[in-house]
């Protein structure tokens, strides 16, 4: 475990350590993983969304204005890379491609039950529309606070609430039908 | 959400926080562009100043003295698109660079630097290729400043606003 903060790395990069970008890339990795598998749909886009992000990190990383929260700028990128990817490949195949996240991020516990589980909440979440899922998926697989989620996607805090909240009861809908059926 | 049923929200919240763990390929791949990315330089800016130390007249400002802030000279294409003026009124300011998609987010390129023409006025004319131009100004190599004078277009990796510009591509 590497216990450099995050300033001190962007440091050594910006003076010229390429290599030193591999820590940030191990410690963001996962988080930003995880929003771009969600909010996309599929690993290939992801995957693709996310190199994507750590490139223009790396090429901008003198634009970084608070270099000791740089997970939370890299995540910028990211959500912003994912609106761009999202809008140009429009929900392609998201039923279809759903089960893929759920495969792969399904727990080897009780894994048919999970599976099932998870299918049924990937389903759901490409229900949702972009924006919905955006905001649901910050607030609440994030964790971030409004004010945050404000700063992060440039949406006013009304909207945001609105859109959470219009996406939760989307979901509840969505998984009651689901465990009706 | 008190709307939602709350036991069936955390169950579904829990499951989406599980990580999506990428190969250890992934890492490699990064690595591998970000070193081909290396080999060109870094583009390096200064974090933004809290407050601008040097005024920003208004785009009013800059057409009432007969500056226009961007606009395409007829009749006089070169080789390399048309001559582009490029206008801030930075009274304050000690150096103005303009950036931009045309020259790489060069922020040290010698050649758009703009120089101080008197009262506070920093000119620019350079070729600019045809086309759809996104560009700002960099005063004091620390200030990051769309043309107040120029339709604006937020950065899409940062939200930082910078200016637009279109060249068209007629003789």
């Amino acid at each position: 475990m590497d216990g450099r903060a995050d300033a001190l790395i962007v440091e050594q990069v910006l003076a010229g350590d390429v290599e030193a970008f591999a820590t940030l890339v191990k410690r963001y990795r996962d988080r930003c993983a995880r929003y771009a598998m969600h909010m996309l749909g599929n690993r290939e886009d992801a995957d693709e969304v996310l190199q994507d992000a750590f490139v223009r990190a790396y090429r901008s990383l003198g634009r970084c204005e608070d270099p000791d929260r740089f997970g939370a700028w890299l995540f910028r990128i990211l959500v912003n890379r994912c609106r761009t990817a999202g809008a140009r490949r429009a929900r392609r195949a998201r039923t279809f491609l759903a089960d893929e996240v759920a495969l792969l991020t399904a727990s080897e516990e009780h894994p048919a039950e999970q599976w099932a589980w998870r299918e049924e909440i990937e389903r759901a979440l490409a229900e949702l529309r972009s924006e919905q899922r955006e905001a649901f998926l910050l607030k609440y697989v994030e964790g971030l606070g409004y004010d945050e989620m404000a700063e992060l996607t440039g949406i006013g805090v009304s909207a945001l609430k609105m859109r959470v909240m219009r996406a939760c009861d989307r979901l509840r809908v969505l998984l009651k039908e689901v465990r009706s059926a | 959400m008190p709307e939602v049923n709350k036991f069936q929200m955390d169950e579904l919240v829990s499951e989406l926080r599980r990580p999506a763990p990428f190969d250890a390929s992934f890492d490699k791949r990064v690595m591998r562009a970000i070193r081909s990315v290396a080999m060109q330089p870094l583009r390096i800016i200064t974090p933004l100043m809290p407050l601008p130390r040097w005024r920003v007249w208004s785009a009013f400002a800059a057409v009432a003295i007969g500056m226009v802030a961007v606009s395409v000279l007829p009749g006089m294409r070169v080789a390399h698109g048309h001559p582009v003026q490029f206008v801030l009124v930075a009274p304050d300011a000690k150096t103005v660079q303009v950036v931009g998609d045309f020259n790489g987010w060069d922020v040290r390129h010698a050649a758009y630097a703009a120089e101080n023409r008197g009262g506070g006025v920093w000119s620019l004319t350079t070729p600019i290729p045809p086309g759809h131009h996104r560009y700002a100004f960099l005063v004091d190599d620390s200030l990051w400043v769309p043309d107040p004078a120029a339709p604006r277009v937020a950065d899409e990796d940062f939200g930082m606003p910078n200016s637009a510009l279109v060249v068209e591509d007629t003789p």
